[in-house]
């Protein structure tokens, strides 16, 4: 298969995150007064240190860890919303389709970076906030695409075999339509990945994310764009590691979506 | 004088051979039939040589003389233009959506960069392929014409630029019985007129011998007979060409002696069914405009009419597998609840088998578990459904190896078998089957209409059978319903009507399939 260069930068980074911190001399949130805006291997500092003294490896893979973990509970979060509306609006049709869509279309309507932020501001600053935050607004996606998918299995003659055979709808939307609309749910959640990412790291660049000393990738390149022209590593480092991330996901999606929609 | 010639051909696709020594000539005003069941390389053999399908062809094909093979590809097309034409399959998309039929029309003057022609030369063009009113047809968009129509136009393009050859690749499988008559006359008719050379590529041998002056049987790539098209079809030699035969039913035969109906088991009464019309505007389409049909125990009963006539809707109706606006059903004389009220023991003594055997079949699931499903709502002990499973698949003629396999493996007679299985699982009384063997293989569609005459005996089963085909009809079922838009036009006992039919529409499918 040729998604093989994606699945590789997937799983580096991923056990790279998980595993990383544990192995390096320091820890993400320990201060090294010795080495502030410190070189690369500077000591034992892989690739320097932040304006505080604090590695700047060691930052960038624990940051990773708390974006990966965002962007996956979150689409996991829109998942779930998304494909148990899509198919219910699919599955009933006619005036329950038509209101459950036109709610996906209002909320689609609406800026959804507004919203969070103001969740942010009524409810204070927490991580599972982000997380459910960003799930309730990328879920709309997932329900229009299953909702669609749903649509055209109802009238396969296979559904309507099952319809014959006695099956109740809820065991022939279980049972028969999302096993098979497995592939394609797969393959947008993968494109969900990429797009949470994007917007946990947007709220952490706006000081909306998770808080110190905790980090992520987004207040990692906020706070590298801030000293930029006196330590440029500070934003490479977690800047490459996030382009790395979101163009092997977004290809990996891609090319699911393109095999499976063929 | 031979217009095309074709000696010792041979294709390959990717080093495989998929056609091998096959050799036919066609002179002016003759047809040639190239019959076979599908993959057997017939579209390869007569699109290959002019570079339009994927193989690669080698051997002699001549064009009024002149070579085709390894003649590269700016000639071919040169060739094309001036001395062949081309009609397919799929009326509808061998036309581009977003071009009116003028603007396509005018494009198949070639070759390039001659004039264009007037409205006058279009119309005439049309009017010569039986289309009545030309000056409307030129204006509209491809997706406002029937597929009759549209096959039509298509045939005008191909001999827009007066080819000496017409290749026509099943030119009539995608439309009912008869558009099909319609579409083969309007054929023989160019060929008379024109002194066309005819290339006609079908599957259904009766159907195109009859038109042909000589016929080329393949199997597998190979030429199993070929020769005078009333030798062949009258006194088939090749053990081959005889089963192709004896597979297709006819009118002509005599008529089966078929089990006496029992009590009434069915009785559909003024059923309604109408569809949101599309666009904008508001409106609904009737579909089924109060029909009303009875079906006896162990009793066939045929609904047949062309596409679009309503068969499939009324019957889904009926067996509560689609909308219904208006009308009632009694089964053994008690009210059919609505389609979302129905419940398993409801369902169980009317099951459904469908055209398409491949997307009747859940593609994730094993062969057990898909005709074990009926047997669900049961609550059977998982061994007791297991012997059930495997008594069915035996008595459709598959062996219990076939229980763990998946629907990708099977073939489109097994597929179609596994699905009859599972609608006789639950013991029904009266099965629907809608088309369910035109889209099979002639062969293989002759040995499920076996099947289903069997279980017609046997289990003494109720049929519902919806078809265009009147002779497959005409074998499992004592008697017809006729539908024509959306109305059941004529009803009553088979040979009667076969004898005396008394609708127009009852005449143009009799007419279609004797």
């Amino acid at each position: 298969m040729r998604g093989y260069p994606a699945i590789i930068v997937i799983t580096v980074i991923v056990l790279a995150a998980a595993l990383g911190p544990m192995a390096l001399a320091w820890r993400y949130d320990a201060i090294d007064w010795q080495a502030i805006h410190a070189a690369p291997m500077v000591r034992g500092h892989l690739v320097g240190t932040d304006a505080v003294g604090r590695d700047l490896l060691a930052r960038t893979l624990v940051g990773a860890r708390v974006t990966l973990a965002v962007a996956v509970a979150a689409a996991a979060v829109a998942m779930v919303i998304g494909v148990a509306w899509g198919a219910i609006a699919g599955w009933c049709g006619g005036r329950i389709d038509e209101a459950m869509m036109r709610i996906v279309d209002a909320l689609y309507a609406l800026p959804f970076m507004f919203v969070v932020i103001l969740l942010m501001v009524l409810f204070g600053r927490s991580v599972l906030l982000v997380f459910l935050g960003i799930g309730a607004v990328e879920w709309l996606t997932m329900a229009r695409v299953v909702r669609g998918q749903i649509l055209s299995l109802k009238t396969r003659p296979f559904v309507l075999a099952a319809e014959a055979a006695g099956a109740r709808p809820a065991t022939i939307v279980l049972r028969h339509m999302l096993p098979n609309l497995a592939g394609i749910i797969i393959a947008y959640l993968l494109l969900t990945i990429p797009q949470v990412v994007m917007v946990e790291s947007f709220l952490s660049f706006l000081g909306l994310g998770v808080q110190e000393p905790l980090t992520s990738l987004g207040i990692l390149v906020k706070d590298g764009a801030d000293d930029m022209d006196l330590a440029p590593l500070a934003l490479l480092v977690p800047g490459a590691l996030l382009v790395a991330l979101l163009l092997a996901a977004t290809s990996l999606g891609d090319r699911l979506r393109d095999r499976l929609q063929r | 004088m031979s217009v095309y010639t074709v000696e010792r051909l041979r294709v390959t696709i990717a080093g495989a051979t998929v056609v091998e020594d096959v050799s036919f000539s066609i002179g002016a005003g003759e047809c040639v039939a190239l019959a076979g069941a599908s993959g057997s390389g017939k579209t390869q053999s007569c699109l290959a040589p002019f570079g339009l399908a994927a193989g690669q062809a080698s051997g002699s094909v001549r064009l009024l003389g002149e070579q085709l093979i390894g003649v590269g590809e700016p000639r071919l097309r040169q060739l094309r233009g001036r001395n062949a034409g081309f009609v397919f399959q799929q009326p509808l998309t061998a036309l581009s959506p977003h071009l009116t039929i003028a603007s396509q029309l005018s494009e198949a003057w070639r070759p390039p960069g001659a004039p264009a022609p007037s409205r006058a030369d279009m119309m005439l063009a049309l009017e010569e392929v039986g289309l009545a009113t030309p000056d409307i047809i030129l204006r509209q968009y491809p997706h406002r014409l029937s597929g009759g129509q549209r096959q039509r136009v298509l045939i005008a393009m191909a001999l827009a630029h007066r080819p000496a050859l017409l290749v026509a690749d099943e030119p009539t499988s995608a439309l009912d019985a008869p558009l099909r008559a319609d579409i083969l006359a309007l054929l023989d008719r160019l060929r008379a007129d024109r002194g066309l050379a005819l290339l006609l590529v079908s599957h259904d041998l009766a159907a195109v011998a009859r038109h042909a002056t000589r016929v080329v049987i393949l199997n597998r790539g190979r030429v199993e007979e070929s020769g005078d098209a009333a030798r062949v079809l009258a006194a088939p030699e090749a053990r081959y060409t005889q089963a192709l035969i004896a597979a297709t039913p006819r009118l002509s035969e005599p008529a089966p002696s078929l089990p006496m109906p029992g009590k009434r088991l069915l009785e559909a009464s003024d059923i309604r069914v109408s569809f949101a019309a599309p666009g904008w505007r508001k409106g609904r389409i009737l579909a089924v405009d109060g029909a009303s049909i009875a079906v006896a125990e162990g009793e066939g009963l045929a609904l047949v009419g062309g596409s679009g006539s309503g068969k499939s809707t009324l019957a889904r109706a009926i067996g509560r597998l689609g909308p219904l606006d208006a009308g009632k059903v009694l089964w053994r004389g008690r009210l059919l609840p609505r389609r979302a009220d129905m419940t398993p023991a409801d369902r169980r003594p009317i099951q459904p088998v469908f055209q398409d055997p491949v997307a009747s079949l859940d593609p994730r699931w094993t062969v057990e578990r898909i005709v074990a499903e009926p047997l669900m709502p049961l609550g059977l002990a998982s061994a007791t459904r297991r012997d059930r499973v495997v008594a069915v698949l035996e008595e459709v003629g598959l062996d219990a190896s076939f229980a763990g396999r998946r629907p990708a493996s099977l073939s489109g007679g097994q597929a179609q078998r596994v699905a009859i299985a599972r609608a006789l699982a639950v013991d029904p009384a009266l099965l629907l089957l809608d088309e369910a063997t035109s889209a099979l293989d002639v062969l293989v569609a002759g040995r499920v209409l076996e099947l289903l005459e069997t279980l017609l005996r046997r289990r003494g089963l109720a049929m519902l059978l919806i078809t265009h085909d009147l002779a497959v009809a005409r074998r499992l079922c004592r008697r017809i319903a006729v539908m024509d838009a959306g109305r059941i036009v004529e009803q009553g006992e088979m040979e009667k009507i076969i004898a005396a039919p008394a609708h127009p529409a009852s005449r143009r499918l009799i007419a279609a399939s004797s």
